[in-house]
């Protein structure tokens, strides 16, 4: 038995791992994305199932853990898809600041397994873990700016405008 | 859909107002039927409520969540042994110099209000007619001498039997603390996908209502306390009839019974005139006072206190309001009295939010779609 492993970090769960490299929560530590697991739910969606509808009231983003999503907008004539949602993507984050319409459409292409938090719980956390919280609001600043930089240069608006 | 708190008209809908009041009775007839576990169950929730707060501080300066945990454990254990040691042995001293007092202000309520019914009825022919001041006493000599000691036994017993089930609130509470938040996740897994997000925003708008109310609450006896005992040491110290401490303790015990909608304050002030009458026969005067301390206080707790701790979350219909406490009363006693507003504030925003999942075409429709899905998915290879 080697005694060193005990004094060894156990190695991150495999969902928090995609979890890390998610935008949005980039900047958080270990210690605070293990806290943050406390209110991430896991939901599975079979395949062409919805996830959320285009113009309802958005309350939380979803990271993708498993499977593939599509995104689609309403058309003149038809439904439009605006792009696919991949494992490590996230999409729905406009929705931890303000709770407005969502402006796309979202199912699952394929049996999807995603993260969904929410943000009632992360008002909460932020009361509890000022630090933490800051960090995900600024993540999510920066995914707009990033975002908001990209139109007003001209290119296409990307899927995580959801 | 822009709201953050959407609009009521799911209420409107006279199924979910029947439901919603029905809900709320059928609790208060079921927490009865489990009193024993209800009682502390409910004080525990209390003290959840009341407790996260110090836990927030505590996380806020750096610490993890067990270890505010652990910490709060701590002090509440130490502070416990304290008051144990010093101030359990003057409350029982207390409670035994009252008890060695009860028979005489037994005897002097009896003296007050004979004499204010010999005032009547030297005053109105028709009370004297009616024999209201010996009639009152043989009413009373009566019930002491028969079913008041049978009443008495009963609630000596009763108290006998409530008291290990306090036992049971600190295990509660700490529970609640520690595993809160997975139990919340654990209930959340069995929602389906297409009513989940509005189901989280139901449980949120809830733990709202809840921790708004009991913290709101606690604020408000807190403040009717200070009120009430200051009040009632300020008229009755000169008189002396109470010392601070008496007073606070009269104030507190009439803050709790204001738990109680409108019937508890007037309850409240009862007592608190019935123990002016007691200690202080003779002085009119301070009764008269006692009764306007109370009146401030009530004008008091409703355009300021209230408004300051509860807020308007439960304001509903006067009407209605005494309508549920009444029955809660009667299906519940005590309990029923207590929970009957915020069990009818739970029920309002369930039955809200249902309304607007149940009334929801699309939400359903998803719902019937991933039915479907389903069936597909597991008939895929039987070639029906």
């Amino acid at each position: 038995m080697n005694l060193l492993k005990i004094f060894q970090t156990p190695p991150m769960d495999s969902q928090l791992q995609i979890v890390s490299g998610v935008p949005v929560f980039r900047e958080c530590t270990r210690t605070e994305l293990e806290a943050l697991r406390l209110h991430l739910h896991e939901r599975k969606f079979l395949a062409g199932e919805i996830v959320f509808d285009e113009g309802e009231q958005g309350e939380g983003m979803y990271v993708v853990i498993s499977g593939k999503l599509r995104a689609t907008r309403k058309g003149l004539l038809k439904k439009k898809t605006l792009g696919y949602i991949q494992v490590g993507e996230c999409f729905g984050e406009m929705a931890l600041l303000e709770a407005g319409p969502r402006v796309a459409t979202v199912f699952a292409e394929e049996a999807t397994t995603v993260l969904a938090m929410f943000r009632p719980e992360l008002v909460q956390l932020a009361e509890s873990r000022p630090r933490l919280g800051y960090k995900i609001a600024r993540g999510v600043a920066l995914v707009m700016e990033a975002r908001l930089r990209r139109i007003a240069e001209g290119q296409p608006e990307e899927v995580a405008a959801t | 859909m822009k709201d953050e708190f959407p609009s009521e008209r799911s209420l409107e809908h006279p199924i979910i107002w029947v439901a919603v009041i029905t809900g709320a009775l059928g609790s208060i007839i079921l927490l009865n039927a489990v009193a024993w576990l209800a009682f502390p169950l409910v004080l525990a929730i209390v003290l959840y409520y009341l407790v996260q707060p110090l836990l927030q501080r505590l996380q806020l300066s750096g610490v993890t969540p067990n270890q505010a945990l652990g910490i709060f454990l701590g002090a509440a254990t130490i502070l416990t042994a304290i008051a144990s040691v010093t101030i359990l042995p003057a409350l029982f001293n207390s409670l035994a110099d009252l008890q060695n007092q009860l028979p005489e202000y037994w005897a002097r309520l009896q003296s007050v209000l004979h004499n204010n019914l010999l005032a009547i009825e030297g005053r109105f022919h028709f009370a004297k007619k009616a024999g209201l001041a010996d009639g009152l006493q043989g009413q009373i000599d009566h019930f002491v001498a028969g079913s008041g000691k049978a009443y008495l036994a009963d609630s000596i017993l009763f108290l006998v039997h409530w008291l290990p089930s306090l036992l049971l609130v600190p295990f509660l509470t700490f529970f609640f603390l520690r595993d809160g938040t997975a139990f919340h996740r654990l209930i959340l897994r069995a929602v389906p996908n297409a009513f989940f997000e509005k189901t989280l925003l139901l449980f949120d708008r809830m733990d709202g209502q809840m921790r708004a109310y009991f913290r709101g609450m606690f604020g408000l006896t807190l403040l009717d306390t200070v009120s009430l005992g200051l009040g009632l040491w300020f008229l009755g110290h000169s008189a002396g009839v109470f010392g601070f401490w008496d007073a606070m303790f009269l104030g507190l015990i009439c803050a709790v019974f204001a738990w109680v909608p409108y019937v508890g304050s007037a309850l409240g002030g009862l007592v608190a005139v019935a123990t002016c009458a007691v200690k202080a026969p003779n002085e009119g005067g301070l009764l008269v006072s006692v009764v306007l301390l109370f009146l401030g206080v009530r004008f008091l707790d409703e355009f300021l206190y209230t408004p300051m701790t509860v807020g308007r979350a439960l304001r509903m219909h006067p009407l209605i309001t005494v309508m549920m406490i009444f029955s809660g009363g009667m299906l519940g006693g005590v309990y029923g009295l207590l929970l009957a507003m915020p069990l009818i504030g739970i029920f309002m925003v369930l039955g809200q939010m249902y309304g607007e999942i149940w009334f929801d075409p699309r939400l359903r429709a998803r719902q019937q779609a991933r039915n479907l899905l389903e069936k597909r998915l597991a008939s895929k290879d039987l070639e029906l």
